[in-house]
């Protein structure tokens, strides 16, 4: 049992308190959802339960919070708690300290106290659980952003404690392998009687394996109740969601034929034709490691086809360099924070614009665009995930390019925050751009895009009209 | 893309002797490359180590570093030259017949020494380090640290050092790829190019500060510093004595060279 009563935490250095008034009651066996949109004291809260605000961090709180019975500030420290509170952090690179994923989930087993001969036995089964046996002896470096989270997982399973928080650890999965950890995790609640919280952005998905959720806002819990009846309350405050009417295509942007492109051996793109139309919205989806990133970072010259022919508005890509095809495609990678660096908002947008030597005017106009209006001066790094992915995509549109391509553009944002990158988009293609965005969402895909391309290996295997 | 000092499996000397030979036959070599200042000694040991590579089958991972060592060594001379002259001036650095500043900065022999003798202590140990880290898994190298007693914060450091270069060297990439994108091109000149760093160092040691957060988070909740002591025995085999006894016989010879000044 998990108890949280009248919690609220300041960190040390801020003005204001992130978690305000919190109570919460997590019974055995329960599974938690929480959900919210990005800085809105998520992650302080998962922090708060599993006793680093109270054991590493110095900031100040009121209130309490129990784990087990015992009041949090009882532990003898992390130490005493990491027995019987583990956590999954979002940065699944981070968690990842061992040089292969096998050695990874041994040490967690041999620090659980098994015995070497049950370690392994047990190395076997949560490696089978997660479905990652053929990743035993790969190092982190060569794992996709999906493997690291399913590896980081399975070192957490590992340590088998009571209790389990997953901050945003499912987020770079496809549906595929979310679905797998949620009826995991559902399993561990229901037999095992653990206590489980999820931090997850897709709760219609997660619902099902669920009992309860908490609405997280400014710091405060603003509604709670069953999966299903948050997610109403969710929509309810939205405008309400409609199909965007599919739009005729106009002059094609891009065109590909037979794309291939080897990593040695490996054909990641293996014989790909696709066109994008001017005002055209086009999803592609797929499982990880398909293809997906390798396909995009050809439409602005990052990747060379080893074999096919490609042509970026009316550029063909041989024989041009990226400072060429940049200046017709744009690309915003999934984490903004791979780009972000200048100490404003106006410096970070400018960047673009004065290297392809564009008037760094209208960065005005561009925040509207993404409506970050006012928050010139802000440091980027202070802002919120959401509010990093939307200058992300500004410094990207402030180029004006005739192509713009996203890569995941909805990670750690909630649905609100999702759909505000989606009119983003929907403007964009209004004015004629043509828009490629990948995502692991097939929601925002099938309502959004014009049309959905999936892959697999490397090939398009399915295509369906938005 | 080559991965700089990652295990790479195999099955040559260095891989079938134990990780405590290998630890001692790099520690000798160090301490042999700090302790002579002769730059044939250097130049043998810098021999010693590539032998020693070769015959393990690991030449190639060596040899990769060549050109980065060249760099390196070449800069380290420039620095010796430029802050600390002493002996005989063979030439100025800028020729006497430039008016107004000609022959200032004086290449020296004694400067132009020691700076090579530098280079080649640092390039002796940096090869025998990396013959011991691409030969050895690193859970056998923190075992074998554990044994030895080694205090298990320094021993994690060590782990989590080795494992991060290829995500950083991965991580500064993407950073790069996505400033492309956005039209970024490095200046010309070299101060065009120390400027154009920052687009991209910046955004990796920010992103590195926030990894480090979690991956210290990671670390304490996972108890890992409760780091039971390892109290397995050491077995060590005829491959072993043999490796350490050259080194020893190694050792051997250059004190003796040292002590007679021969």
């Amino acid at each position: 049992m998990i108890r949280i009563d009248h919690f609220s935490y300041t960190y040390r250095n801020r003005e204001h308190p992130v978690l305000r008034d919190i109570s919460l009651s997590l019974p055995e066996g329960s599974m938690t959802l929480v959900t919210g949109p990005s800085g809105a004291g998520k992650t302080t809260l998962c922090r708060a339960m599993s006793g680093i605000l109270s054991h590493i961090y110095t900031g100040t709180s009121v209130g309490s919070i129990a784990i087990a019975g015992r009041d949090m500030m009882e532990y003898d420290g992390i130490e005493e708690l990491s027995h019987t509170i583990s956590m999954v952090f979002d940065d699944a690179d981070a968690q990842l300290i061992f040089t292969t994923v096998g050695e990874e989930v041994m040490t967690s087993l041999e620090n659980s106290g098994l015995s070497k001969q049950e370690a392994e036995s047990e190395l076997v089964r949560i490696l089978d659980l997660l479905e990652i046996s053929h990743l035993a002896d790969r190092a982190p470096y060569t794992l996709s952003g999906g493997q690291k989270q399913k590896a980081a997982l399975a070192a957490t399973l590992a340590l088998g404690t009571q209790f389990l928080i997953l901050d945003e650890a499912t987020s770079e999965l496809d549906e595929e392998a979310r679905t797998l950890i949620f009826s995991i995790l559902r399993k561990l609640a229901a037999d095992e009687g653990k206590t489980i919280v999820l931090v997850e952005h897709m709760i219609d998905e997660a619902a099902a394996y669920a009992d309860t959720c908490v609405l997280v806002e400014d710091g405060a819990i603003t509604a709670s109740g069953t999966p299903e009846e948050v997610s109403r309350i969710i929509r309810d405050a939205l405008p309400p969601i409609t199909k965007r009417p599919r739009k005729a295509g106009g002059a094609p942007l891009i065109e590909a034929e037979g794309l291939v492109h080897c990593y040695g051996d490996l054909r990641a793109v293996d014989g790909v034709d696709f066109t994008l139309h001017k005002g055209e919205i086009i999803a592609i989806v797929g499982e990880n490691g398909s293809g997906k990133t390798t396909l995009v970072k050809h439409f602005n010259g990052l990747l060379k086809p080893t074999e096919g022919t490609l042509t970026i508005a009316g550029t063909p890509c041989n024989g041009h360099s990226i400072s060429v095809l940049s200046r017709h495609t744009g690309l915003v990678f999934q984490n903004p924070d791979t780009m972000l660096f200048e100490d404003t908002v106006r410096k970070e947008i400018a960047f673009g614009m004065k290297n392809i030597g564009k008037d760094p005017n209208s960065i005005g106009e561009v925040l509207e665009e993404v409506g970050l209006t006012g928050k010139e001066e802000t440091n980027p790094r202070h802002l919120s995930r959401g509010e990093r992915q939307r200058l992300a995509l500004a410094c990207v549109v402030a180029m004006g390019q005739e192509v713009f391509v996203l890569d995941e553009p909805t990670t750690g944002l909630d649905l609100a925050e999702s759909l505000q990158i989606m009119e983003i988009l929907m403007r964009l293609s209004d004015e004629g751009h043509g828009i490629v965005m990948i995502t692991h969402n097939p929601g925002l895909a099938t309502t959004f895009a014009d049309r959905v391309l999936k892959m697999s290996n490397g090939k398009f295997i399915a295509a369906t009209e938005g | 893309m080559q991965e700089i000092m990652q295990y790479i499996p195999g099955n040559g000397i260095f891989h079938r002797i134990h990780p405590i030979t290998k630890l001692l036959f790099t520690v000798i070599l160090v301490i042999l490359a700090v302790m002579t200042s002769d730059l044939l000694v250097l130049g043998f040991l810098l021999v010693v180590v590539f032998l020693a590579a070769w015959a393990g089958g690991l030449g190639r991972g060596l040899t990769e570093q060549i050109p980065l060592l060249l760099v390196l060594g070449v800069m380290l001379v420039l620095f010796t030259v430029l802050t600390m002259p002493a002996g005989e001036v063979l030439f100025p650095l800028i020729p006497a017949a430039v008016p107004i500043i000609g022959g200032a900065l004086p290449v020296t022999a004694g400067a132009l020494l020691f700076g090579t003798i530098l280079s080649l202590r640092f390039a002796v140990m940096l090869f025998a380090f990396q013959l011991l880290v691409v030969s050895t898994k690193p859970a056998e190298l923190v075992t074998t640290l554990r044994q030895l007693k080694m205090p298990i914060d320094y021993t994690l450091m060590f782990l989590i050092a080795l494992r991060f270069i290829p995500t950083l060297q991965r991580e500064g990439i993407r950073i790069s790829e996505a400033q492309l994108a956005r039209g970024y091109a490095p200046g010309d000149g070299l101060m065009g190019k120390v400027r154009g760093l920052k687009p991209v160092i910046l955004p990796l040691i920010l992103n590195s500060l926030g990894k480090a957060d979690t991956l210290g988070l990671t670390i304490d909740m996972r108890g890992y510093r409760r780091g039971k002591a390892e109290t397995g025995a050491i077995s060590v085999g005829a491959l072993d004595g043999l490796v350490l006894s050259a080194a020893l016989i190694l050792a051997a010879g250059v004190a003796a060279i040292q002590i007679t000044g021969l």
